[in-house]
């Protein structure tokens, strides 16, 4: 069932769809997104043998807000933009770690893994059209076990965790934000 | 002790002042002795020191000053005071420092609490005090506020024991402890810390295995992670050169190490160096220069394993491909085939090549670069590639090469494998094989087909495309001895020609006996006397038997010097029975020695027997049928089973094994209905079995009635005619003369019938298809499947619709007939019975040539009888049949041995009437008088008193 909303969803995006608006299309991966990372964090606790119910200690990676009533829809799409460039960069962070760990291995989890990857700059793209200004798209984050505060291999894998659990929520903001700026931006062209 | 010596003291009390005082010495002296023995021998050990090793949980305890060998070494968890360890140890003095030292190891991880040690010195029963109590402080201390876990990112080997503790954070509640998703129990150790023991661990995967310390909220607050794997185990060191110079080293990786990752994964060195590209399952390592002694160390965080290999250069040569792969000369049946090296000392070194074309091909020589290949076929597209290796203390092959591809030039073709299929004895076919792609050596572009006869000096001449591989011929104006020559064309030329005498026709059945061949499961094997006349060998051919024109002829050629062989072909099927020939072969002449008949698989035959029919013979059932037609035998035939039926279930009567006897006679059977079921059986089983029924009824009582009935009403009517007949026979006699051809009699006839109607409940019937029989009553049987088809006959009758049967009253002259008698002289009755009425039809009485009684016992010159009607003729006294009433014969005076012509004399005139069929009397006195009624009713229609 899942992957076949993800083949509708794929289809949607690449076609020319002149009725499909910019926004659409870019909820619409957000959307994707969000199924790819919340896969992946189950694959990754069949991988490590975590209960889903067992959470990692510590506080929000990437702290950003885009709660704030003051914020227009173009200021949530920005801020929006930032922290989705702060999840590639843990995200590619995350990749060179568990290869340096564990070698590169070809499993369904490393394929969604790569798969989120791509899809995450795919959104970054989406997201850097939607703000018509020359935003970065690169990953933004060094990757540096200090600052990250990763110590010893089990802390490694909480990082990954969190960074994971981070990739969902932004993936989930993502989604729902540039939902409620389609439909404004599809009212406002109705009337 | 004291009190002992108490005792001792004080039974003499006048010395009580002396045992006071002595008292008192003794006392001195034991404290004396025992300060000499206890502390002022052992002192305690000094300055005891505590290093931890965290990473190997090892604790080296030191100290001086012991003055002992032997130790008393106590450790306790400091915050709850747990015995740890209180265990003697030996311990001697390190001279050059004077310390002693002792090592522990932990089996919990130093990190997990604090512990507490102290050792003493110990000499036989006697031990020092105490040290001064020494503390390895652990990381549960209140200023180490963290949650932590230990021991982390540990690599141990598959089996072993580890202790993890948790220490919880200051202020936090520990939850629980897990292993993987095991939930494990734990020990506590101290206010924050918690352990547990896991035994005998098994591999980890490649991110390791997971032990997580959670909070009563199910929070992560800590874990650690331990790699379990093996250590490498290497195998099977082979180096080898490739190019004379450098060295190529392979081995087998072994034992899965369950370790992964930059740190844990193995790594390996080939004579101290390293082998970077040595991973996954690609285990070769290469050096520059042949060394002739290698060492393969193959090391991980587990420990390492060391392989070696020795060998002289000229000892491990597998040489690269050879390269540029050539045909400098293509031929129809070779080719040459060269290369090159890209390493000049192959050059010089004696070689051994393969060559792979349709198989492999070997060949050797100094430097080999260049081959012949033959044995190719012409007009063959090959793909060529060429491995080497040394010839001299051949080690192995060498890598293939690249592929050549080339093709050979035409060729003209072999001659066609010919042969003639005769239908007649001048009618025939001649057929050929379509030539493979390795005897047409070329696209064959036709055929040709030479017809000649050396008696007739003639010869005939047709070209064919080269589609075409079979040719109806003519051989009437050919002569006797016709050769047929059949040549192939192509590009190259012409093939030779193949030659074939044609043989003479020969059907089944004539002059050749036919012998059966069983099918061995590959192929139906013959075998035979060898033949003087089989210059060019012999030949087998053969078809489907029942195949009429047109078949399908298939043949195969043997060595003269052969004879036997195993007829095979993909064109065999089941229960199809074939004939196959065996022909002699010379230039002179084709001579067919032997056929025989086979199946490849034999199969119950596919319809029942035909024309199943039942007569009545007396108390006998006498059962004949016709064979089951060849293609629906699908086996030889090896007999019949004769089953009386009842119901569904059959009784078997008679086996007949004889497949040529087509009737049984089922004999003494009692009156009643019958079925009977015929099968015909091959080896594979019998077929579905056809049925007839047949019915035993006395009827005699019936009938009788039913005359007697129809007799007086017919004398009453008879009386009733005479006397009209009287007043206006002289205008009808003028009427009626008529001259009877070819007899040269003039006779009358007054033809007219007088149907009478039987009670419709009557058994008689009257039919056309009915065989005569010599009991009383004639009898049609009907299939079982007729009957279930026809429901118009069933209709007519009140007889259940299986037994349908017919009492027969019908001319002595069709009696042995089955169809309706157009010549009958009861024209009238041959109608009412083929209206299918139940009428009985009494033709008129006859005289002269115009009558014949059904039954009488005299033959008639002018109607000769055939065979089987004389043998249906009852015998006099035990017939049961009919008669006339009025018989012209023993009882007529007329008709004594005077031949027909005086049969007719009785009277000019002929009056033709009704008569009524009467049983035979089988009494002699019936035999010689015959009934009053009857002699007067014949006397009174001949005129005689």
């Amino acid at each position: 069932m899942a992957d076949q909303e993800h083949i509708e969803i794929d289809t949607l995006l690449d076609m020319p769809a002149p009725g499909r608006s910019r926004t659409g299309r870019a909820a619409a991966l957000a959307r994707l997104l969000h199924q790819d990372c919340t896969y992946l964090l189950e694959l990754y606790r069949e991988r490590e043998s975590l209960l889903s119910d067992h959470t990692p200690a510590g506080d929000r990676i990437v702290s950003l807000s885009l709660s704030s009533p003051d914020l227009s829809s173009d200021e949530q799409v920005q801020l929006l933009h930032s922290a989705l460039r702060k999840c590639l960069g843990l995200l590619e962070c995350l990749i060179l770690r568990e290869e340096e760990e564990m070698g590169e291995l070809e499993g369904e989890y490393e394929t969604v893994r790569k798969g989120v990857r791509d899809r995450l700059g795919h959104l970054l793209h989406s997201t850097k059209v939607l703000l018509e200004t020359e935003e970065d798209v690169t990953p933004d984050h060094q990757c540096n076990e200090e600052v990250d505060g990763v110590v010893g291999t089990f802390g490694a894998k909480m990082w990954t965790y969190r960074v994971l659990l981070e990739l969902i929520h932004w993936a989930n903001s993502a989604s729902q934000t540039l939902h409620v700026l389609h439909s404004e931006r599809e009212g406002r062209e109705d009337i | 002790m004291f009190k002992a010596w108490e005792i001792f003291l004080y039974p003499n009390p006048a010395l009580n002042f002396f045992t006071t005082v002595s008292r008192t010495c003794l006392v001195v002296l034991y404290l004396g002795f025992q300060t000499v023995d206890g502390s002022a021998g052992l002192a305690p050990p000094q300055q005891v020191r505590l290093d931890a090793d965290k990473e190997t949980q090892t604790l080296s305890v030191t100290w001086e000053d012991g003055h002992a060998s032997t130790f008393d070494v106590e450790i306790l968890r400091t915050e709850l005071m747990e015995m740890v360890l209180n265990e003697t140890v030996g311990v001697t003095e390190d001279q050059s420092t004077g310390k002693h030292q002792w090592n522990w190891t932990s089996p919990v991880p130093l990190e997990c609490t604090s512990l507490s040690v102290k050792v003493r010195s110990r000499d036989g029963q006697d031990v020092s005090e105490w040290s001064s109590q020494q503390i390895l402080p652990g990381l549960d201390l209140p200023d180490n506020t963290d949650s932590q876990m230990y021991p982390e990112g540990k690599t141990v080997p598959v089996g072993s024991n580890m202790t993890f503790c948790c220490i919880v954070e200051e202020g936090q509640q520990f939850g629980s402890l897990w292993y993987k998703d095991t939930l494990v129990k734990e020990n506590m150790l101290s206010r924050r810390t918690y352990a547990t023991t896991m035994t005998n661990q098994g591999p980890s995967n490649p991110s390791g295995t997971n032990v997580v310390c959670s909070n009563e909220k199910k929070m992560i607050i800590a874990g650690a992670v331990v790699f379990v794997g093996y250590p490498p185990l290497p195998s099977d060191l082979v180096c080898e050169t490739h190019d004379l110079t450098s060295v190529d080293c392979q081995w087998s990786k072994g034992r899965d190490t369950y370790l992964f990752g930059m740190t844990r994964q193995t790594y390996y060195t080939l004579n101290g160096r390293n082998c970077p590209k040595a991973r996954n399952s690609n285990m070769r390592c290469g050096l520059e220069q042949w060394d002739g002694n290698w060492t393969l160390v193959a090391r991980n965080l587990l420990g390492e394993f060391r392989l070696t290999d020795a060998a002289e250069l000229g000892h491990r040569v597998r040489p690269v491909a050879p390269v540029n792969l050539t045909t400098p000369e293509v031929y129809s049946w070779n080719a040459s085939v060269g290369w090159l090296w890209k390493d000049k000392g192959f050059e010089r070194l004696s070689l051994i090549c393969q060559v792979c074309l349709s198989g492999h091909q070997t060949y050797t020589g100094y430097g080999l670069n260049t081959v012949v290949l033959k044995d190719l076929q012409p007009d063959e597209k090959y793909s060529v590639k060429v491995r080497c290796g040394s010839q001299k203390n051949f080690w192995k092959w060498g890598e293939w090469s690249l592929p050549l591809s080339f093709q050979t030039k035409m060729d003209r073709s072999v001659a066609p494998d010919i042969w003639l299929w005769m239908d007649s004895d001048n009618l025939g076919r001649v057929l050929w094989k379509p030539l493979t792609k390795s005897e047409s050596h070329g696209q064959i572009s036709g055929y040709e087909v030479i017809l000649w006869s050396p008696e007739e000096n003639s010869q005939q001449t047709l070209t064919l495309p080269q589609s075409v591989y079979s040719l109806p011929i003519n051989v009437t104006d050919l002569g006797s001895k016709v050769t047929v020559t059949v040549t192939a064309r192509n590009p190259a030329g012409v093939s030779l020609p193949a030659n074939v005498v044609i043989p003479r026709y020969l059907p089944d059945a004539e002059d050749t006996a036919i012998s059966k061949v069983a099918f061995n499961g590959s192929g139906f094997p013959l075998s035979w006397v060898a033949h003087a006349n089989a210059s060019c060998g012999y030949v087998v051919d053969w078809y489907n038997t029942s195949c009429t024109q047109d078949c399908n002829v298939e043949w195969t050629r043997v060595a003269a010097d052969n004879t036997n062989t195993m007829v095979q072909s993909g064109n065999f099927f089941a229960g199809v029975r074939y004939t196959f020939s065996l022909y002699a072969c010379s230039s002179e002449s084709t001579v067919l020695l032997e056929r025989w008949h086979g199946y490849m698989q034999e199969l119950v035959p596919s319809r029942t027997v035909l024309r199943l029919s039942p007569n009545q013979e007396g108390a006998d059932v006498q059962l004949t049928w016709d064979q089951i037609p060849l293609e629906h035998q699908r086996g030889f035939i090896l007999g019949y089973t004769v089953y009386l039926t009842n119901a569904s279930h059959l009784t078997l009567l008679a086996n007949i094994t004889d497949p040529q006897l087509t009737n049984h006679t089922v004999r003494n059977l009692v009156l009643g209905s019958y079925k009977f079921t015929v099968k015909a059986y091959t080896a594979a089983g019998e077929d579905g079995g056809a049925t007839v029924s047949i019915s035993l009824e006395p009827y005699t009582y019936w009938l009788i009635m039913e005359i007697l009935v129809a007799l007086g009403t017919m004398t009453c009517l008879l009386i009733v005619i005479t006397i009209a007949f009287t007043g206006f026979s002289f205008s009808i006699f003028t009427i009626l003369w008529k001259t009877m051809p070819g007899t040269g009699l003039i006779c009358v006839c007054f033809q007219g019938t007088l149907d009478v109607k039987p009670s419709p409940h009557s058994m008689v019937h009257i039919v056309e298809d009915s065989v005569w029989d010599s009991s009383k009553e004639a009898l049609v049987t009907v299939p079982e499947e007729d009957e279930e088809g026809t429901g118009d006959e069933a209709a007519d009758t009140d007889e259940p619709a299986s037994l349908r049967y017919y009492n027969q009253v019908v001319e002595e002259g069709s009696s042995s007939q089955r169809r309706p008698h157009a010549s009958d002289s009861s024209a009238s009755s041959t109608g009412s019975m083929d209206s299918g009425h139940t009428d009985v039809t009494y033709t008129g009485i006859q005289t002269s040539a115009c009558y014949r009684p059904q039954m009488q016992s005299a033959s008639c010159p002018e109607e000769p009888q055939t065979g089987p009607e004389e043998h249906l003729q009852p015998p006099v006294g035990s017939f049961g049949g009919y008669q006339p009433q009025c018989s012209w014969k023993q009882d007529s005076p007329e008709a004594d041995g005077d031949g027909l012509d005086q049969t007719c004399l009785g009277s000019p005139t002929s009056v033709t009437s009704s008569q009524f069929l009467l049983p035979y009397d089988t009494s002699e006195e019936g035999k010689e008088h015959p009934s009053s009624a009857s002699t007067w009713f014949h006397n009174l229609l001949t005129g005689k008193p």
